[in-house]
């Protein structure tokens, strides 16, 4: 069971990827409706994963990734987006988010974007310890 | 072609993503002096390659309808209902921009978009000088919504 922070400043898309998050079987530990709230949530606790809406007032998903990512290398994001912002994906993606989900978000969506975080993550793990191991 | 896109991807939306069914599509692109509100409104504005300021507004019926398909079922709160009215008609314009960008001119680069806003307690929107305003009115089963882009000739075209 993941624990997952929900970051986007609509109240109804909050609501609908936390109700997901737990129909999936994991744990919403916390949402956030602005970058600089998902900052001080990710500071008290570590989210397994976050999923960040791009467009926000105060301070948008891209600054709120580099905030974490500095804090936190390791942080698996997840940008969600409309379709149209591929640019402020990409500067996500450059900015240390792991993968993209576009809106509108439906469970099908979700899982495959957990999964593929997930999926590739362990990946990169199993060649780590392979390297590990040779290097022992 | 603003307009265009707008009302294809406001279609699309209603239709594919809502299941709500269309019965007709009214352009009005003549400029009027002023934009009559509907009862929920909200608005984008858009900057970079292209200023506008692009208004959704809604008859409450309708709004009614997108409120209980993005709920999903679950009850709205009474303290909580005006926040998310307000998100969902911010949702709906979000989407139908997102959408619209790549069939923009330039295929939307170099576009940026602001978060929506909602309009409350005014009933029209006036056009100052030069500005013009082009709008498309959806008819569906649940009611009107319009959608409109206001910026200058060149920016609505």
């Amino acid at each position: 069971m993941l624990k997952v922070l929900v970051v986007d400043d609509s109240l109804i898309i909050r609501k609908k990827i936390t109700k997901l998050v737990v129909k999936l079987g994991h744990e919403v530990l916390y949402s956030a409706k602005n970058g600089q709230d998902a900052i001080d949530s990710y500071i008290k606790e570590k989210a397994d994963l976050t999923t960040m809406d791009i467009t926000m007032p105060d301070m948008d998903g891209v600054s709120a990734v580099k905030e974490i990512i500095k804090r936190d290398a390791n942080a698996k994001i997840i940008m969600v987006t409309s379709h149209g912002q591929e640019d402020m994906v990409i500067k996500s993606i450059q900015a240390g988010a792991v993968g993209y989900m576009l809106k509108p978000v439906t469970e099908d969506k979700l899982a495959i974007a957990i999964g593929e975080v997930f999926e590739k993550y362990a990946v990169e793990d199993d060649d780590d310890s392979e390297l590990l191991d040779d290097e022992i | 072609m603003i307009l265009d896109a707008l009302v294809l991807q406001s279609k699309l939306f209603l239709s594919e993503d809502m299941g709500i069914e269309i019965k007709k599509v009214d352009i009005i692109d003549n400029s009027p002096d002023k934009l009559i509100l509907k009862d929920y409104t909200s608005m984008i504005g858009t900057g970079g390659q292209l200023n506008l300021i692009v208004v959704i507004t809604f008859e409450t019926k309708i709004l009614e309808h997108l409120v209980e398909l993005f709920m999903d079922g679950e009850e709205v709160e009474d303290e909580e209902k005006e926040e998310i009215y307000d998100s969902v008609t911010g949702e709906t314009i979000n989407t139908i921009i997102g959408l619209s960008l790549p069939i923009f001119p330039n295929r939307g680069k170099g576009v940026t978009i602001t978060p929506p806003i909602t309009i409350s307690d005014a009933s029209n929107i006036k056009k100052y000088k030069n500005a013009k305003i082009i709008s498309a009115e959806i008819s569906t089963e649940f009611g009107k919504i319009s959608i409109s882009a206001m910026g200058s000739e060149e920016s609505v075209k």
